[in-house]
């Protein structure tokens, strides 16, 4: 009798203040998407507190639904999280096989690659945005710049200065303009989170079968296949990981975008919420229902993978 | 030795050579931003004085004026500190519990509980503002302990599960038959057997809650707001700051890149939980 209980009570707290946490606030959601609930509403007062005298049924929805701001956002969201996800991977496993062997000074260059990880959020973009990117006294502008000036000293030279005086002047890039900006974005949240792919992919390289490997060498296979047929099909399931985990936290990537061009150009589904809910409350609450559906797409794979492995 | 056989000498000298590369490419930014803040603001921004200039500490001396840097360094500390302890307190007997006597339901519990971690945040943001500012609790030290442990409580429960699993329950069982209660079994077997695990979990926690960037600036305004909500602050183009920017950045997130160094293999296990071995 007692063995059962303790262990209950035991989990109690835990159960409990996760079941609070995601049931009082997402029913208040889910609440408000069925309401007319506007804060700024000088004709309809009776619209500025939550109600269910204001039923909409599934107005909310559909009016988000028929807004093109609603799809661009998604359409960015996407464009993010796929960019990201398409670079960290490529990059995580080049960077995993080049240092998977040893060599001087492994465990520095381990450190070196795993920091940006721990950069938070804020700092990242704040550090990207402008002392690197930033067109004028970013690195990048400090670099055009010089490249600029070197193209200009050599059109004067002798022999092959004519080849120079073909190339043009080019012209940095701002990154805070509406078409440029979701890349600074995707850039660097690709250099805080390649770090992570690329701890991930070491570690399942490790657990990699070194027999099958040098049976494959004593059969004549050259690097190139022995990547495609072993090493690669080995990573299959770190892959599937990465790729989930990253897409669940991209999908609410949220400051990065702020501090870039506070939305401009960039808005993606947390961003776009961000805004509606300075106002109207029924629409943010219809397009947090969509995210949560968008995010669970997603979350339905991930957890069905990480239960197999759960109880081996 | 098969596999040492085929390394040329060329793949010998070049291979290091491209991943010290790779790597100081990787921690460039870092760098970059570490020696910026020991420039002045005016030699920040001069391209001639990109690598060769006077370093000076002006700019960390002068943290307090510019950005009231130790009122939300302490937010964080404080913040941080009591969410990481708040969270062991709560996860350390429920992944107790679900290591030494799983029932039936553990494996679902757990997976329940991984769930609530994939709910996108923005989704509750109106609920969350309007529930904390009708009980009074919007923008303080509370509220972002609870929000940041709430957070953190399943990655938290599912490495210390994956660290209690590997402990032989015969040690247990053992303990049991002495005649230890719960709480005894507790103190004299699990925390020293699985004090490392514990250790480096409440790292990461701590690590996680440093560098929360999406409640701690939408739940604080002056009295509870953390680092990220300083450096957050900064967006516009300080181009005349870089300097102090510079230093305010070093100094928040220095020592947690430092700590991260500590944690790269629990990273791993907590961030995939235990799915990569």
């Amino acid at each position: 009798m007692a063995n059962r209980t303790i262990p209950r009570l035991l989990q109690t707290p835990a159960v409990l203040l996760l079941l609070f946490w995601m049931l009082v606030p997402l029913s208040m959601t889910l609440f408000f998407s069925f309401i007319r609930y506007v804060l700024n509403n000088l004709r309809r007062p009776e619209w500025t507190s939550p109600s269910i005298d204001n039923w909409r049924g599934f107005g909310n929805y559909e009016y988000v639904w028929n807004q093109d701001a609603f799809w661009l956002a998604i359409q960015n969201s996407l464009l993010i999280v796929c960019s990201i996800l398409f670079l960290t991977v490529a990059l995580g496993i080049a960077v995993a096989v080049l240092i998977n062997r040893s060599f001087p000074g492994r465990g520095m260059v381990r450190v070196l690659l795993i920091s940006p990880f721990f950069v938070m959020p804020a700092v990242n973009a704040v550090l990207w945005i402008n002392m690197l990117l930033d067109p004028v006294l970013g690195l990048q502008g400090i670099a055009v710049d010089a490249i600029n000036t070197t193209i200009a000293g050599l059109k004067d030279a002798p022999l092959v200065g004519w080849f120079f005086s073909l190339w043009p002047q080019f012209e940095p890039i701002s990154f805070r303009a509406t078409q440029t900006s979701a890349y600074a974005v995707i850039m660097m949240v690709t250099w805080q989170w390649t770090p992570f792919a690329i701890l991930i992919f070491m570690t399942s390289l490790q657990s990699e079968d070194q027999q099958q490997k040098e049976a494959a060498v004593l059969d004549g296979a050259g690097a190139w296949s022995q990547f495609r047929f072993l090493t690669l099909p080995h990573l299959g399931r770190p892959i599937a990981i990465v790729v989930m985990i990253q897409a669940i936290f991209h999908l609410s990537l949220y400051a990065e975008i702020e501090i870039v061009s506070r939305g401009n150009g960039n808005k993606n589904l947390p961003y776009y919420i961000g805004e509606l809910v300075n106002n109207n409350i029924g629409a943010a609450s219809a397009t947090g229902i969509f995210a949560v559906i968008l995010a669970n797409i997603v979350a339905i794979f991930l957890l069905r993978m990480i239960g197999k492995t759960l109880m081996e | 030795m098969a596999i040492v056989a085929q390394h040329t000498k060329f793949s010998k000298i070049a291979w290091p050579i491209l991943a010290w590369l790779v790597a100081l490419i990787f921690f460039f930014p870092i760098a970059y931003m570490v020696m910026t803040s020991f420039k002045t603001d005016a030699d920040a921004v001069k391209p001639e004085m990109l690598f060769s200039f006077t370093p000076t500490l002006e700019n960390y001396a002068n943290m307090t004026e510019n950005y009231d840097y130790w009122r939300f360094a302490t937010n964080s500390i404080i913040t941080s500190v009591a969410a990481t302890i708040f969270t062991l307190v709560v996860a350390v007997p429920c992944a107790y519990a679900m290591a030494f006597n799983p029932s039936r339901g553990t494996k679902d519990i757990l997976m329940w509980m991984l769930s609530t971690k994939m709910l996108p945040a923005a989704a509750v943001l109106y609920p969350m503002i309007f529930l904390t500012k009708s009980v009074g609790l919007y923008d303080t030290h509370f509220l972002i302990v609870m929000v940041l442990s709430l957070i953190n409580l399943p990655i938290a429960i599912w490495m210390l599960f994956t660290y209690f699993k590997d402990i032989p329950k015969d040690i247990i069982e053992a303990g049991q038959m002495d005649g230890l209660t719960t709480w005894g079994e507790v103190r004299e077997i699990l925390i020293p057997l699985a004090w490392g695990g514990i250790a480096s979990t409440a790292l990461l926690v701590f690590i996680f809650c440093w560098n929360e960037a999406y409640w701690t600036v939408r739940l604080t305004t002056t009295e509870a707001a953390t680092l990220s909500k300083l450096i957050e602050g900064n967006r516009a183009p300080e181009g005349l700051f870089f300097g102090r920017l510079s230093a305010v950045s070093t100094a928040a997130v220095g020592p947690i890149v430092v700590l991260g160094w500590f944690c790269q293999k629990q990273l791993v296990q907590g961030l995939t939980f235990g799915a990569v071995k």
